[in-house]
């Protein structure tokens, strides 16, 4: 679904990236993780056709997306960090912009502003930022774009409105679809996504499903020192050290991703290795 | 599917403008005519009793059509020039000719329509309350055997008092148009003020033609003059003086020599001015909207 062969990409003299190759398929979501100016957010303007490659290749779904050809754009649905909404009321983002996309399902989009508790007949101008955020997840959804890219997402969102953008996606993912979620936020996706991304100064560090991650690596809290001082990474709290070993005895533990994502950009090296048999 | 235009999704694109512009296009049409009244009530109060003739009808729409295209144009592409609004934009499902047309629609067509709507609306209005109060005050002065003469309104396409074969108005017109394809074009390159960035950039443009013309093609022309427009040359009769020691230049038509450049260049070139300078600043408009990255 989006093949990335050897991408370079700098803005004016700062390189961001310099000989990214990475593959996503469609049916997932992946959580892109990674520090604040990584080039997350590059990355996915690369994937819609927003900024151009130096060098390599870009292929989404068949298409160069550089060219932006109305047929890959309405495949495609990106929900900035920072977005714009007109000044009109719902239904006119409906009727005049929902045409674009031949997907685009009505009675969907209304489920989600159900779901997100977004009043239906209020105008975008009278919205809080959140609030316009779930319009635009909302509408992202129902255009039932093959491709939905997600940056920060739950920036700006309440506690309970982050619990109802996990629900909601949850259950907005079908074999067709392709979603990545970009976020600094891990533990905002932890029970989401199914595919870890960790970039890294341009680079892809870690890249995993999360059946992988469970069958390979154990989550616990440790009291015993000789544990911690083997484990591949760990992290002393008030109730015990939280620690990631390597899994022998074949039992999946509850994945700790902003431990895993600690873990992949300090001490990458020993935890990638158990990936490599 | 289309790639590259597809009529129904341009008409959805139009439909999406309006949608999201109408608040403001409704004022801005307002404050035009609100404008364009108060003009024409400035005039009559400081010169009442000449009324407004055609020269000063036809010279306010031009004025008018010329600072307000413009002014429209150069923020035609502004949402460009901010991160969130140029995304929003550029990630909408239609090809870029299908946006760069939508906005020319509205730019270019639209806009020269109402323009010229209200300037004849608020023009009738204007005139005839002007005529019925300048006849009241006239009927008192004359005899009834005398002839009221009311102000016509004008064709602003046409001058009748002017008109040559070619009607020089037509020309203004076009111009209008190259003019604002030019500030069309500066509101893509032009992220931020891309008014006063367009006027400095066509400024430096135009200074560089002078210097260019200045510089490099004057001196290498005999002494002489343009003659008659740009399309022939006067080359001035030069001769020694009688004492040997220098030369005299002045102008003989015995002995001038004229030099024109054949008609069918200047046909060309009235052509350009006329059909081909302005689409070809809106097709420089859309490879730069092609390229534009966020």
């Amino acid at each position: 679904m989006i093949a990335i062969q050897n991408l370079h990409f700098a803005y004016r003299k700062k390189p961001v990236f310099t000989g990214l190759s990475l593959q996503l398929q469609p049916g997932h979501i992946y959580g892109l993780l990674g520090k604040n100016g990584t080039g997350k957010s590059t990355l996915l303007r690369n994937i819609a056709g927003l900024l151009f490659p130096d060098k390599g290749k870009i292929e989404v779904l068949g298409f160069t997306p550089g060219k932006r050809e109305p047929s890959f754009l309405q495949e495609i649905f990106m929900v900035p960090e920072e977005f714009y909404l007109p000044d009109v009321p719902l239904w006119h983002l409906v009727q005049h912009h929902a045409p674009f996309y031949p997907k685009f399902n009505k009675a969907q989009f209304e489920k989600y502003i159900a779901e997100f508790e977004v009043p239906a007949g209020s105008t975008l101008q009278n919205m809080s930022y959140g609030q316009k955020k779930k319009v635009l997840i909302s509408f992202g959804l129902a255009s039932n774009a093959s491709m939905l890219l997600m940056d920060e997402p739950t920036n700006g969102l309440d506690i309970m409105s982050k619990s109802q953008f996990r629900k909601v996606m949850a259950g907005a993912l079908d074999e067709n679809k392709c979603i990545v979620i970009s976020t600094h936020q891990v533990k905002d996706l932890e029970n989401l996504i199914d595919r870890v991304t960790i970039i890294d100064e341009g680079k892809i560090l870690f890249d995993q499903t999360i059946g992988a991650i469970s069958r390979k690596l154990s989550f616990q809290i440790s009291f015993d020192s000789e544990e911690v001082k083997n484990a591949l990474y760990s992290e002393s709290s008030l109730r015990g050290a939280a620690i990631i070993t390597t899994n022998t005895e074949g039992e999946e533990s509850k994945l700790d991703l902003e431990l895993l994502y600690k873990a992949i950009v300090l001490n990458g090296a020993a935890v990638t290795s158990v990936f490599k048999d | 599917m289309n790639q590259l235009f597809d009529a129904g999704r341009w008409w959805l694109l139009v439909g999406k403008h309006w949608s999201e512009n109408r608040k403001k296009y409704t004022l801005s049409l307002i404050a035009i005519a609100g404008l364009l009244l108060f003009w024409f009530i400035v005039i009559l109060a400081v010169d009442g009793h000449r009324g407004i003739g055609t020269t000063m009808q036809s010279t306010t729409y031009y004025f008018g059509l010329f600072v307000v295209g413009c002014l429209y144009a150069s923020i035609l592409f502004a949402d460009l020039g901010s991160k969130t609004r140029g995304l929003n934009y550029l990630v909408v499902p239609a090809s870029h000719l299908e946006k760069l047309c939508c906005s020319l629609f509205y730019a270019v067509i639209l806009f020269f329509a109402c323009y010229t709507a209200i300037f004849y609306i608020v023009d009738v209005l204007v005139l005839k309350t002007a005529n019925a109060i300048g006849y009241s005050y006239w009927a008192k002065h004359h005899l009834p055997t005398d002839i009221f003469e009311p102000q016509k309104i004008v064709n602003v396409f046409y001058l009748p008092e002017h008109s040559r074969s070619d009607n020089d108005l037509i020309y203004l017109l076009m111009t209008y148009f190259v003019v604002q394809s030019v500030f069309i074009l500066g509101s893509i390159y032009f992220a931020k003020f891309s008014f006063i960035k367009t006027v400095i950039a066509s400024l430096l443009i135009g200074l560089l033609i002078t210097f260019i013309v200045g510089k490099l093609i004057i001196p290498i022309l005999p002494p002489g003059s343009y003659h008659n427009g740009m399309n022939s040359y006067q080359a001035y009769t030069v001769k020694d003086t009688p004492s040997g020691d220098g030369i005299m230049i002045y102008s003989d038509a015995a002995t001038d020599k004229l030099v024109s450049l054949p008609g069918w260049i200047n046909t060309i070139l009235l052509f350009l001015l006329k059909f081909a300078f302005a689409p070809l600043f809106w097709l420089a408009a859309y490879f730069r909207l092609k390229e534009k990255e966020i």
